[in-house]
């Protein structure tokens, strides 16, 4: 185990082996740090710590709440995927209080959620991760790879417009790169879309029990729409710039491929419920859940083992033998005994901040899937929904089997087809090159959902609420729900419209959990472990490590609430 | 220097000195220390979101009269680990030899009284603040406060969290979160003499903050006027006024007309709207680019910039208690009154043209046709009020002649009635304004 108390600090040159500590890891979502034992002589980290240093406590501040409120309080548990928060702790309540929310709400629920995904993918793919592939991180940790983007040629120069590797590098350039300064424009233009609706981001002002509290009319998708379509040229930028980075490091050398390296475990509830398909009903998940958009699924060892929503939900448990809590006493609030003990309906959140030690040492809880470590994120949606070739609804974005095809319209750029294949490899650069695609993904279902709510006014079926009444008796739902950086669980019980228990878990407490108690080590951590440092001798950022930490795109106040 | 502003604003305004005791120098930068506490990150996307200024541009040190701006950011900084800390230990140490401002998003949790000397809710870095031990011991959000605070030109807390505690801090809580003002006491002051800022909303307006800032920093450059902050350290010309005085749905509540259901288009204050009582400016400014705004897209105000959030104004989907005082009086009230200027309105909705040939040539359905006797004479006793004591030039029109070419396709023969009639069968209802 990489924790220790004490770090030996060795002088002069990098050899042997060392403790290293990176606290914080900046360029994620949130307070997560890594510790790691790196061995020189190998040229590889052999032991990794993913250290959560944050917990507020919602889950127990949820309780005792009336069970509406859910929604606006536990959209605040992130802010960087606030919207999936308050969509998933709707349709945890419209569960238990038996409610449907009406199509037009349920597409503009979708519309809000794909355009987090917008802001949310350039975020990741530029603000987070793009500079550790620019121009002064280069030079400083290999030298050699400079010199050679300096002489390559850029394939998708007639796409985004970089003549060289070098060039689309210095466009990565954190603060001054155009590339860099370009995302943080197209996350506003994206979020301009997004507040029409939502009126706010983060933390949607509209969200409510049984729908949307935001009139939509064509003005507002007019708005939206003007927006949206700014993507389709701009998603096959990012494409072009992500494939050409990628290619070029693979070529340059294939160790690459090694780089935050782990057997592909992913898992995601799928994204985008079908607004006639959705019944809130739990009997019926594995049904809606197989309708969505996006398709939920279980991919181990790069084979799809399910896409039965309520197999996920099932086998989705929490441990926290290296965490920063207690151990819950069985039974659970549910009571629901064809659950695991370790379900998240039965568990209770018990905090004890201690010294971290070897044993415990991170906020986050472990949390696993048939007890495998499993990663979520967007490229987990886009992975599963490929290989599923289950989705019902395929306008512009048609899974193969192996791969999703894209029929991007024509914007400033000519009409194109993309097409995103499964990797043959599963590490840092395929994750964002995934993220890349899921970009373009989540442009075309925006222009969809645009389209469906046009389409829904044109019949007049413009109603966003629904009528309901606090349910008198005990009741439970369950959120399943997605965000840009995937799944979103959210478990509620509650009494005569009063919250008993509410657990959440979400794709980082998957990706960044520590070890559960068999010493499994969590996604992030298996994937450090064996990164080969590829940087030139001295480098001590260990830029290697740090890619394959962002290529998760972690978010920490999702991870540990 | 304290004044009360302008009239309107229900509480003073405290300005900062007119010269600031120091000046940054125009080749100066000024580093930004930006810790999270407990937090969500959205106030770091609210920041990133913000376009008046933009982040970028600090950055860039591309705002005239604005010094450059280091920033150093969980989520947007170059370096990891101990690179990235070193800059907070030498500020903390006094050894950085630049002026620098402190913001913390997130509030504070009770670590320091935490029984183990090493637990923790809220750390960022490891390894000593003061000194670089070298150990692995988690350093507290609450230590690098303490020791950055009494050194930094100012102290900003960024969103509703910092400012007053917000959600960590809400009932049932089990971290003891406070604010930052509460954190550091009442009696703190930076080393320019500044009292906490604060810029609560949950999560804020971007702009809000960046525009702070900016003013601020314009401030402490010499060139700009002092901010104004009111008594609970707000930027007192963004939360100076009630977000109802500039609802768009604010003339809704004067007419006596509410949102029955979410989705309705009026006045939202009988389905849990605080905004008559909260001070907050989401809905002139709108949330990123002037664009959106909680009530503007439909959104209940549910008091998130408030000291109070969120149990003040929980449960959110139920009027506030006061709404059915003021509802009820402004439903006699402004109901008498609408009814009054739909009256009015009667006259305005048509051309003179059309009262002088008594015929509106519209197909679009509802289109009304010659005027009612009642009509006639509502318009005349208005006519009488309206041009009272003042020239009554709408007298002209009834000497104008008709336009010779008006309804031209009958006059030239061209047939135009052949289309289908499609207006009828989509006559739609639709409500009275």
């Amino acid at each position: 185990m990489a924790y220790r108390l004490e770090t030996p600090r060795e002088g002069g040159g990098l050899s042997g082996t060392r403790q290293v500590n990176f606290d914080p890891v900046v360029r994620v979502a949130g307070a997560l740090a890594l510790h790691t034992t790196i061995d020189h002589d190998r040229g590889e980290v052999v032991d990794a710590s993913v250290l959560g240093t944050l917990f507020r406590g919602y889950e127990t501040i949820l309780q005792g709440r009336d069970a509406r409120d859910a929604i606006f309080i536990a959209s605040r548990i992130c802010g960087v995927c606030g919207s999936s928060h308050a969509a998933t702790a709707a349709n945890a309540i419209e569960m238990a209080f038996d409610i449907q929310a009406p199509p037009m709400a349920v597409a503009a629920r979708n519309l809000l959620l794909a355009t987090e995904c917008l802001y949310s993918h350039a975020h990741h793919l530029f603000v987070l991760a793009g500079p550790d592939y620019s121009e002064p991180v280069v030079k400083a940790t290999n030298p050699e790879l400079w010199a050679r983007a300096e002489g390559t040629l850029a394939r998708g120069v007639a796409t985004h417009g970089y003549e060289r590797i070098s060039d689309i590098m210095t466009g990565l350039t954190r603060v001054s790169g155009e590339l860099y300064a370009e995302a943080l424009y197209m996350t506003r233009i994206a979020r301009e879309g997004y507040v029409i609706i939502g009126g706010k981001y983060p933390h949607p002002q509209t969200t409510v029990p049984g729908g949307i509290s935001s009139l939509i009319d064509t003005s507002d998708m007019n708005i939206y729409m003007l927006r949206v379509v700014k993507f389709f040229d701009y998603g096959r930028k990012v494409a072009a710039v992500w494939d050409d980075i990628i290619d070029f490091f693979y070529e340059a050398n294939p160790r690459y491929r090694e780089v935050g390296a782990r057997a592909p475990n992913l898992i995601d509830n799928g994204h985008f419920d079908d607004p006639w398909a959705y019944d809130a009903l739990y009997e019926n998940a594995s049904r809606w859940g197989e309708a969505r958009w996006a398709t939920p699924g279980a991919v181990v060892d790069g084979r799809l083992v399910t896409t039965d929503l309520q197999r996920l939900h099932g086998g989705t448990e929490e441990f926290v033998d290296h965490s920063f809590y207690e151990n819950w006493s069985g039974g659970g609030a549910s009571g629901d005994t064809s659950l695991s003990a370790n379900h998240a309906w039965n568990k209770e959140t018990i905090p004890a901040p201690g010294s971290p030690s070897s044993s415990k040492y991170s906020w986050c809880t472990a949390a696993r899937w048939d007890r495998h470590a499993m990663e979520g994120g967007g490229y987990a949606r886009l992975w599963i929904t490929s290989v599923a070739n289950k989705s019902p609804h395929r306008m512009f974005c048609e899974p193969t089997g192996s791969g999703m095809r894209f029929s991007i319209p024509q914007a400033s750029l000519p009409a194109t087809e993309l097409e995103w294949r499964v990797p043959q490899s599963w590490g840092a650069l395929e994750r964002n090159r995934a993220n890349a695609y899921s970009l373009v993904h989540t442009a075309l279902i925006s222009y969809d959902l645009v389209l469906m709510c046009l389409d829904l006014l044109r019949k007049g079926e413009g109603r966003i609420s629904t009528e309901f009444r606090i349910p008198k008796d005990s009741r439970e739902g369950m959120g399943l729900g997605g965000s840009p950086r995937g799944l979103v669980n959210h478990h509620m019980t509650m009494d005569k419209g009063q919250i008993e228990s509410y657990q959440v878990v979400t794709h980082s407490t998957f990706s960044a959990s520590p070890r559960d108690g068999s010493g499994q080590p969590g996604p992030i951590e298996q994937a450090v472990i064996g990164t080969p440092l590829l940087s030139a001798p001295g480098d001590e950022s260990y830029i290697d490590v740090l890619r394959a930490v962002r290529s998760f795109d972690p978010c920490m106040p999702c991870a540990t609430q | 220097m304290a004044h009360n502003s302008s009239a309107g604003r229900s509480n003073g305004a405290i300005a900062l000195p007119e010269r600031a005791p120091n000046r940054i120098a125009p080749d100066e930068n000024v580093h930004v220390f930006w810790l999270n506490g407990m937090g969500c990150e959205g106030c770091s996307i609210s920041f990133a979101g913000a376009s008046n200024p933009a982040m970028e541009q600090f950055q860039w040190g591309t705002l005239p009269g604005i010094p450059k701006v280091i920033l150093h950011h969980p989520m947007f900084s170059e370096h990891s680990g101990d690179a990235f800390t070193e800059p907070y230990r030498q500020a903390a140490a006094g050894r950085l030899g630049a002026p620098y401002i402190v913001v913390l998003d997130g509030s504070v949790p009770d670590d320091e009284a935490l029984p183990s000397a090493e637990g923790y809710f809220s750390a960022m870095g490891a390894g000593g603040i003061s000194s670089h031990t070298g150990s692995d011991r988690p350093d507290r959000v609450t230590e690098w406060l303490y020791r950055l605070a009494p050194g930094a030109l100012a102290t900003m807390a960024m969103g509703t969290c910092a400012s007053w505690g917000g959600i960590p801090a809400a009932a049932g809580n089990i971290t003891g979160s406070m604010s930052l003002m509460d954190f550091l006491g009442g009696n703190y002051r930076s080393s320019w003499n500044i009292p906490v800022i604060n810029v609560p909303g949950c999560a804020p307006v971007g702009d809000n903050f960046t525009e702070t800032l900016a003013g601020l920093l314009h401030w402490a450059a010499g060139i700009g006027p002092p901010p104004e902050f009111d008594e609970l350290g707000r930027p007192a010309w963004q939360f100076g006024e009630t977000v109802h005085r500039h609802c768009p749905k604010a003339g809704y509540y004067e007419e006596g007309v509410f949102a029955e259901a979410p989705g309705d288009n009026m006045c939202l204050v009988e389905i849990g709207c605080w905004g008559p009582v909260v001070q907050c400016n989401i809905v002139e400014r709108g949330a990123v680019n002037h664009m959106g705004g909680c009530m503007v897209a439909g959104g209940a105000c549910i008091g998130c910039t408030m000291p109070g959030f969120p149990d003040k104004y929980a449960p959110f989907h139920k009027p506030p208690p006061g709404s059915a005082i003021s509802g009820g009086i402004s439903k006699v009230y402004g109901g008498a009154i609408r009814r009054l200027r739909r009256m009015s309105m009667k006259t305005g909705n048509r051309e003179p043209l059309w009262d002088n040939a008594d015929e509106v040539p519209s197909a679009w359905a509802g289109a009304v046709g010659p005027r009612s006797g009642t009509d006639r004479f509502a318009a005349y006793f208005y006519k009488k009020l309206q041009y009272n004591g003042t020239v009554h030039h709408g007298n002209r029109y009834k000497k104008q002649p008709l336009p010779k070419s008006r309804d031209i396709l009958t006059q030239k023969g061209i047939d135009h009635t052949q289309s289908v009639d499609v207006l009828r069968e989509r006559s739609l209802p639709r409500e009275e304004i």
